[in-house]
């Protein structure tokens, strides 16, 4: 149990982790191309706007030069010259004379002329640069005008460039971002689309290993798993056809056991009937045949129980009961005189349950208790909610931690019944106990203080209604 | 006089000491070994000296333990206790529906068997000395004389199924459950087969009811039991 839960959880993770790469190497895929597309765009875009941009301005200002230059002997207020050239795309237009002197059309754009661009356009050769002028990038084109020794330069301000560069950049990103979530998601489609067999391979192994032998994996919905599926199925096949194999033969057995059992019982009955009239040597073997014989058949008794809970056979039935009289009942049924604790509402209280299982529940456990522990000292019944509980105690030598769990197992006495008793019990009782127990869905565990009693107790769904169908049978 | 039981088993070593088991409780036993014998010494006998009981083992070679039984049943409503191999659902409700009273699963203690029968033969007798005619509709039953008529005409009856009708009829109106059944009937304690009140209903009613899939008189009351109604 212990071992297949590790193995479930290592199996879980590693089909998590699986999952998890598939997703990140999609995602991972996808922001690359996505930002270097949106790299590639950005820069491309923002080049060729720029290089526009920069020809057109520049084509502006060499317009607007020539127009001052035609006209500046006529004016004497330059400032108003200035203003009056075009203006478009929100430019403003310096004006240097050699001397030094400055004219601009706004006052804003004094300070907006490096004093490196202004010698070089005073010196004659036309020149451009762009700069951050009151925190806005501005493209400045200066333009020589010899013949007046001046110089005009254009003061273009690219904000709006830059904004739209801005908004193209964001977008890009916000792509990337959408496309990388996308390849995420994508990849976690495929992933659990790719992983679905073997999801449901797991599933099919985890149905079998909890008894649904006749689970088996659809061959014609994956094509590529064509060689595990078949495998698979072999491997079921093998491992169904053994168990029913183990299962019928035990059944058989058992069988081939009843017929010389029922001409034992009554020949022994006949010897029985006549033992006074035996001398004393036969006398002693006779009643040693009777109690092997007595033993043998409870052996066989237990053997053919234990193979019809193997085996899934007998329904599960649902007696309506009261409680109190069910187990007053049982422990009539079963011979053994012990004290039973039970308080009166729960002694009422109504409830669905198998009587006959019940029955073999409470007689294994009053059995096992006689034959290991000197006897059961109280029968304790409890209720919390749906639950009820169901306490065989003695006050024999306990049950070592160790063993405590072993046993419920077949024919694995424990230690203290290898040394008392040994000749009387069959080593089945507990593990009916325990199938019973699992078949009316729930369980069977002992609490033992080591050399200070033991109790046994049994927890059992006390239902008022009648349970689904398909949970129905002795097999989960 | 000692009770005459026929014993069907194939099986000689445990038809022998069965019999000496039973014999040692006091019935007077004869034995067959197949389903067509036990026909014929069950019709040879109730010419001179009828059976009492008989047992019959399920497995048996030729005609099965269902089969003869169901035989019997065409001619007979003597008592039949049925030995099966086997306690699943199919065997015994098989069994019962084949028309046996009762069963004994292999191996069971000569004790338990002597214990069925007593109970079989003692009701059987119990019927005697009952209460007058009883009506019920267009159903009248006469206890005393192990009579049951439906308008008029005679409606044949096993033993079990009689000792049903009529402690149903005694307690008429009044739920009976599976247990208080199967202890009055059959004799049972707390842990009698349940099955043995559901199928003897069942037959009961294919004989007493106009329509056994709409019964009027034999009713079941879910979860509680059964009762009889006019």
């Amino acid at each position: 149990m212990n071992s297949a839960g590790a193995l479930g959880a290592r199996r879980h993770r590693r089909h998590v982790g699986l999952r998890a790469r598939v997703i990140f190497v999609f995602a991972l895929g996808a922001l690359v191309l996505s930002g270097a597309l949106a790299s590639i765009t950005y820069f491309s875009v923002r080049n060729s706007i720029l290089r526009d941009q920069e020809t057109s301005l520049t084509h502006q200002a060499i317009g607007n030069a020539v127009q001052i230059s035609g006209t500046l002997h006529e004016f004497f207020d330059y400032g108003a010259l200035l203003a009056s050239v075009d203006t478009a795309r929100g430019s403003q237009s310096i004006l240097i004379e050699s001397s030094g002197q400055l004219y601009a059309s706004s006052p804003s754009v004094y300070g907006a002329l490096p004093p490196d661009l202004r010698s070089i356009v005073l010196r004659g050769k036309p020149a451009e640069q762009v700069l951050s002028l009151n925190g806005s990038p501005t493209l400045v084109v200066g333009v020589p005008m010899a013949a007046q020794k001046a110089a005009y330069f254009a003061v273009f301000n690219l904000s709006d460039i830059e904004r739209t560069l801005h908004v193209l950049l964001v977008s890009l990103i916000l792509a990337a971002v959408v496309t990388t979530l996308a390849g995420a998601i994508f990849g976690s489609w495929g992933a659990t689309r790719a992983l679905r067999p073997l999801h449901e391979a797991a599933e099919a192994a985890d149905a079998i290993a909890r008894g649904r032998l006749d689970t088996r994996l659809e061959a014609e919905n994956y094509a590529d798993l064509a060689v595990l599926t078949s495998a698979f199925n072999r491997m079921a096949d093998r491992l169904q056809e053994r168990v029913e194999r183990e299962v019928r033969f035990s059944a058989d057995v058992n069988h081939e056991l009843r017929s010389p059992l029922t001409t034992l019982a009554a020949s022994l009955s006949v010897l029985e009937a006549r033992r006074d009239e035996l001398p004393d040597r036969a006398k002693r073997a006779l009643d040693l045949l009777s109690a092997e014989v007595r033993r043998f058949r409870r052996l066989v008794d237990d053997l053919l129980e234990i193979s019809r809970l193997d085996a899934g056979l007998g329904e599960v039935t649902d007696d309506e009961v009261a409680l109190g009289a069910l187990v007053q009942n049982t422990v009539a049924a079963t011979g053994i005189a012990v004290p039973v604790s039970i308080d009166g509402d729960l002694a009422e209280r109504r409830v669905l349950i198998d009587k006959v299982r019940f029955e073999r529940i409470v007689a294994n456990l009053l059995e096992n208790a006689r034959h290991y522990a000197g006897g059961a000292t109280r029968l304790a019944i409890d209720a919390e909610g749906d639950w009820g509980s169901f306490a065989v105690e003695d006050e024999g030598p306990g049950i070592p931690e160790s063993e405590r769990d072993r046993i419920f197992e077949r024919f694995s006495r424990g230690s203290s019944a290898k040394r008392r008793g040994a000749g009387e019990g069959t080593g089945l009782g507990l593990a009916i106990v325990s199938e019973h127990a699992r078949a009316l869905g729930g369980r069977v565990f002992v609490e033992s203080n080591n050399g200070r009693g033991s109790r046994f107790v049994v927890e059992l769904p006390l239902r008022t209604s009648p349970r689904p169908p398909e949970t129905n049978g002795g097999k989960p | 006089m000692a009770s005459r039981i026929l014993l069907v088993e194939d099986d000689e070593r445990i038809r022998t000491s069965m019999r000496l088991s039973l014999e040692d409780e006091g019935y007077e036993v004869e034995e067959a070994e197949s389903g067509e014998e036990a026909l014929e010494c069950h019709a040879r006998a109730l010419i001179a000296q009828p059976f009492d009981l008989l047992v019959v083992d399920i497995m048996l070679p030729g005609m099965d333990g269902f089969d003869c039984c169901r035989e019997l049943r065409k001619v007979s409503t003597v008592p039949i206790i049925m030995v099966t191999a086997r306690t699943d659902t199919h065997d015994v409700v098989a069994g019962l529906e084949a028309g046996a009273d009762d069963y004994v699963t292999k191996p069971f203690e000569p004790k338990e068997l002597a214990a069925r029968i007593r109970a079989l033969l003692r009701r059987a007798r119990s019927t005697d000395g009952g209460p007058v005619s009883l009506s019920f509709g267009d159903l009248e039953i006469l206890p005393e004389a192990g009579v049951v008529r439906r308008d008029g005409e005679e409606v044949h009856l096993t033993r079990t199924e009689f000792l049903l009708l009529c402690e149903l009829a005694a307690n008429s109106g009044k739920v009976l459950s599976r247990e208080q059944l199967l202890e009055r009937v059959w004799s049972y304690d707390y842990f009698g087969d349940g099955r043995l009140v559901d199928v003897h209903v069942r037959r009961l009613r294919t004989k007493v009811e106009r329509d056994p899939s709409d019964p009027r008189h034999v009713l079941t009351v879910r979860g509680l039991g059964y009762k009889l109604a006019p």
